[in-house]
């Protein structure tokens, strides 16, 4: 199966997604949303960490530094409750928008 | 909302250790990758090639995610920026909140800092909590003068026997009167008699040399002193060798044995220890034989303090003393009739008569505070309904909620940091101004400095003040009702009622508490102006006061009194010849406003007056009255021709005539004090103890006609009186010889009047400035609330006018509005300034709480002050011209 690339504006609703089954780091999200696709959609790990730290700024997660085993740190990100406010109206609007895709794809 | 605030204002603290965060996070990153890579069996350098494959390099990402806070941080700029341009479009309202926040975090800073440094903060020693003050007390007088206090030999029981304190001390009053060395003239100093333990259970050592040990209590001979560090700088030029110096006392030479830190002091003043002034010198506590006498009741002019033991509590303290004193009573009945022991803490006893002033005063300073908070309030809401159309078109366009209140939050914290920023340098000023005006003896009014934690808390309160009502508009734009919220804005013909009602309800409240406020500074005024007003019988401007004091009592008390009353003379004689001097004279004691006071038995021969009648008795010379200018009502004045060889002489004051000769001429009559006497003459009465007491019978005799050992020279000066002071000690000290051990004391008459009513002063300018504050934030809000009103009202005026309407009935009817808006307020105000002008009634002076003329009075200069800011948009309103007005929409 291809590859496909994410659309634009998916990958803050993914790292949300991921969020919302606890806490975790960056390279965690980037591994679940592997795993959860199968595979199918990889998230450039390169637009990854940017859009984590947009995410900060905005509000809708929040980061503390560890040091987690072998002494090595990392920055763990946890949803906020505007994020998970901010994932719901944009589920909802995915959905939307998915549903109008479909319609349209089907309809010719 | 609240969670993208903080992200805000996170993202704007902690930018520079994220930026270094941000290479751990990629290395781990890396690292988890390499492990994944390699469990599946990759050889390690494909691993780490791979990881960074993935990744798209480390430098790129690094530099993405930086790009992500800088673009934030220009988003912050670009914003901030936005918000001052927004604020400097409307310079009226940013100059009218600064103004409001400034004054009010400035005063109240001001005023908090002198509070919490005067109630609040501990004594400035090491673990001060644990200090207290023992004392006996009266049961039967709960007067503060009956509290507290010790004498000697209480003081020696206790401290033989308690097990609770880690020490005991006690403190006396001293004075030492330095001679004269070279072209030095003799100096006063302050001084105090401590116990062996005064400075250890204060915790403060001599910065060099010693303390005291508890054989400096016994007389030796050789006398010792500990002195001030200001002392040392000022006599001794600071040089480390006063250690073993003299300091050479009048009655005695003192060894220096030890210096104290800059700013010691025993913190408690009173009348018992004399001190309005800072302390020089400590010398040792000797404790003669007749201290060592139980039951002595004149004794009591000692302060003992301790330090408690660590894990004794103040009631054990208390429980332990009692007992002891339990014990003493039952080998000394007497001695402890109506008497009981108590221990408080010290800090208690230093604030004790102050803290229910200071506690008016923050109720006064908040009254300011929250009239300003309303005020700032009302002006953030007039500024938003303003403000709703822009707002909804910025929404409409597409702006989040989010955006729209960002920019007005950034306004809000930058008009508030301003405004708190410009507080803070006006408490600075402020706290200087007010430590210089405070009254002598409020305890630790040195140490009185702008509290930062007190300018933090203002400044907080005016920020979410602000912040609060300024984001308020927000609040309407959730998504669905923008359009509503447009509409509105585009028929803002008519403001809608909701706003209308709170922001008059805004004003109102303003009003009300300013009418508390004005009461409360009007009864101070009026206190104070009955005050300065009374009559004290006498003329106390331009008039210096000299206590000359002979310490000695030679052998021959005849004749050292014939001596000295020549040596008085002599200096008397030298002082007229001194130019600027207008009138010199002679009392023996009995200077009004200084607190003297001698009374002696008083009769009539021939008549029974009541056993123990006694008036007060002043030995005056000639010029006494002319210096006074009290006036002479009947007879005669002294004249030089009465002497010690001619007839004994008394002159009576008004208020001894009327009571001892009702309806009679008490002129020529013979009445009986320190001898029988004739009346030659009646003065006007004297207010002999200041303003605030009344009169007293009071006689006068020619000082050449008693004994004296010292006496205070009246001068009336033809200027201001301290001129020519220096003129008159050299006078005194060439009349005095060195041998002589003479003390003197000079202050001119308003000086001790002054410090008569300092504290009411004091009370009153504060009042009075807190009121004239209150006034002028509430005029504000009266102005801006009206020139809102009037703005939202310009078409329909227009409208009325087209139709044919006066500008004079526009003007009475927004006039009307503003004059109903403060008259409900005025009512509330009045109401509650009536319930609680009670709590002031101790600090008034010959006013009643609710004295009808200064209710009266607040109400028509608020009146006035709100109609003349109401004034100014009636005015505009009345001029609108309807052509232009009705094109507006």
């Amino acid at each position: 199966m291809p590859k496909t690339d994410l659309l634009q504006g998916t990958l803050d609703l993914l790292i949300l997604k991921i969020l919302t089954l606890g806490p975790n780091h960056g390279w965690g999200i980037a591994n679940r949303i592997r795993q959860i696709s199968r595979d199918g959609l990889n998230a450039s790990q390169g637009s990854l960490y940017p859009a984590l730290h947009r995410l900060e700024l905005s509000g809708d997660v929040k980061s503390k530094m560890t040091s987690s085993e072998n002494n090595r740190r990392a920055r763990i990100y946890t949803l906020t409750p505007a994020g998970r406010r901010r994932l719901d109206s944009e589920t909802a609007s995915w959905d939307q928008f998915a549903l109008s895709m479909k319609r349209i794809l089907q309809a010719g | 909302m609240f969670a993208r605030l903080v992200a805000y204002v996170r993202g704007l603290a902690g930018r520079r250790r994220i930026s270094a965060e941000v290479d751990d996070e990629l290395r781990f990153h890396i690292d988890q990758e390499i492990e994944a890579h390699m469990s599946r069996g990759v050889s390690p350098v494909e691993a780490r090639r791979m990881a960074l494959r993935d990744l798209g390099g480390l430098t790129p990402v690094t530099q993405a995610v930086h790009e992500v806070r800088t673009i934030w941080l220009d988003l912050l700029w670009r914003d901030a920026r936005h918000a001052v341009r927004s604020l400097r479009r409307t310079p009226a309202f940013t100059s009218v909140a600064l103004a409001v926040l400034t004054l009010s975090i400035g005063a109240t800073t001001a005023i908090f800092s002198v509070v919490d440094a005067v109630i609040l903060r501990g004594l400035p020693f090491p673990e001060s909590d644990r200090l207290v003050a023992v004392g006996e007390f009266n049961v039967k007088d709960s007067s503060p003068a009956s509290m507290n206090l010790a004498a000697p030999q209480n003081f020696l029981d206790w401290r033989d026997q308690q097990d609770v304190f880690t020490g005991l001390a006690a403190v006396g009053y001293a004075e030492i009167g330095l001679r004269r060395q070279g072209d030095v003239l003799p100096e006063n100093l302050r001084a105090q008699r401590v116990t062996a333990d005064f400075f250890s259970v204060l915790r403060t050592q001599p910065v060099l040399g010693r303390g005291f040990a508890s054989d400096d209590e016994v007389d030796r001979g050789g006398r010792v002193a500990v002195i001030s560090y200001a002392l040392w700088q000022r006599r001794f030029g600071g040089s480390p060798d006063v250690i073993g110096a003299r300091l050479p006392g009048q009655l005695a030479s003192f060894e220096v044995v030890g210096v104290m830190p800059p700013g010691f002091s025993y913190p408690v003043d009173t009348y018992v220890l004399g001190v309005r002034e800072p302390v020089d010198v400590w010398l040792p506590y000797i404790f003669s034989d007749a201290d060592r006498v139980r039951g002595n009741i004149y004794g009591y002019n000692l302060h003992v303090i301790g330090r408690l033991r660590d894990g004794v509590s103040i009631e054990r303290a208390q429980a332990r003393m009692n007992q002891i004193t339990a014990n003493l009573a039952a080998e000394t009945p007497r001695w402890f009739t109506d008497r009981a022991i108590k221990v408080v803490p010290l800090r208690e006893l230093v604030t004790r008569g102050v803290s229910r002033w200071m506690i008016m005063l923050l109720a006064a300073v908040s009254f300011v505070l929250l009239i300003a908070c309303v005020n700032l309030a009302n002006l953030m809401l007039v500024r938003a309904t303003h403000r709703i159309r822009e707002l909804g078109i910025r929404s409409a366009l597409g702006a989040s909620r989010w955006d729209l209140s960002r920019v007005l939050l950034l306004e809000s914290i930058i008009l508030s940091l301003t405004g708190a920023a410009l507080g803070a340098a006006v408490a600075w000023w402020g706290v200087d101004v007010l430590r210089s005006m405070i009254p002598a003896g409020v305890p630790r009014a040195a140490t009185i400095a702008v509290d930062l934690r007190v300018l933090a808390t203002t400044g907080i309160l005016a920020v979410v003040t602000g912040v609060a009502f300024g984001m308020a508009p927000v609040v309407k734009f959730s998504r669905p009702t923008v359009a509503r919220v447009l509409n509105q804005a585009e028929r803002s013909s008519t403001a809608s009622r909701r706003t209308t009602v709170l922001r008059s309800g805004l004003v109102v409240a303003e009003v009300a508490l300013a009418v508390v406020l004005l009461v409360g500074s009007g009864l101070f005024l009026a206190s104070f102006a009955r005050l300065m007003n009374v009559n004290l019988g006498l003329d106390r401007d331009n008039v210096l006061t000299i206590q000359v004091r002979v310490l000695e009592l030679p052998p021959d008390i005849q004749q050292a009194a014939q001596r000295n009353r020549q040596l008085l003379m002599n200096v008397l004689g030298r002082v007229r010849a001194l130019p600027g001097v207008e009138i010199a004279s002679l009392t023996g004691g009995g200077l009004p406003l200084r607190g003297d006071l001698r009374t002696v038995d008083f009769g009539i021969p021939g008549r029974d007056l009541p056993r123990n009648t006694d008036i007060a008795l002043n030995q005056i010379s000639a010029d006494y009255f002319r210096a006074l200018k009290v006036p002479l009502l009947k007879g005669r004045v002294f004249a030089d021709t009465d002497s010690q060889n001619s007839e004994p002489v008394v002159i009576l004051n008004q208020a001894a005539a009327a009571r001892y000769f009702p309806g009679e001429d008490a002129v020529g009559r013979v009445v009986r004090l320190a001898g029988n006497r004739t009346v030659v003459g009646v003065v006007g009465d004297i207010r002999q103890d200041g303003p605030e007491s009344g009169w007293r019978t009071q006689a006068f005799v020619p000082i050449a006609q008693s004994r004296v050992f010292g006496a205070t020279l009246v001068i009336r000066t033809a200027s201001r009186a301290e001129g020519i002071l220096p003129a008159v000690r050299q006078a005194i000290w060439s009349e005095f010889p060195d041998s002589l051990p003479t003390r003197i004391d000079e202050h001119s008459l308003s000086y001790y009047f002054d410090a008569l009513v300092a504290e009411r002063r004091f009370n009153m300018m504060l009042l009075a400035l807190f009121g004239v504050l209150g006034l002028c934030i509430s005029s504000v809000g009266i102005y801006g609330v009206m020139a809102y009103v009037v703005s939202q009202r310009t078409q329909e005026i227009g409208i009325r006018m087209a139709l044919g309407a006066l500008p004079s009935t526009i003007l009475r009817s927004v006039l009307g509005s503003a004059a109903l808006t403060m008259m409900v307020g005025l009512a509330i105000g009045l109401i509650g300034a009536w319930g609680l002008s009670g709590l002031v009634r101790a600090f008034l002076f010959e006013v009643q709480p609710r004295d009808p003329m200064v209710y009266a009075a607040v109400v028509l200069v608020l009146s006035i002050a709100g109609l003349a800011a109401a004034f100014g948009p009636a005015r505009r309103a009345s001029s609108v011209d309807p052509l232009i007005a009705l094109r507006m929409e």
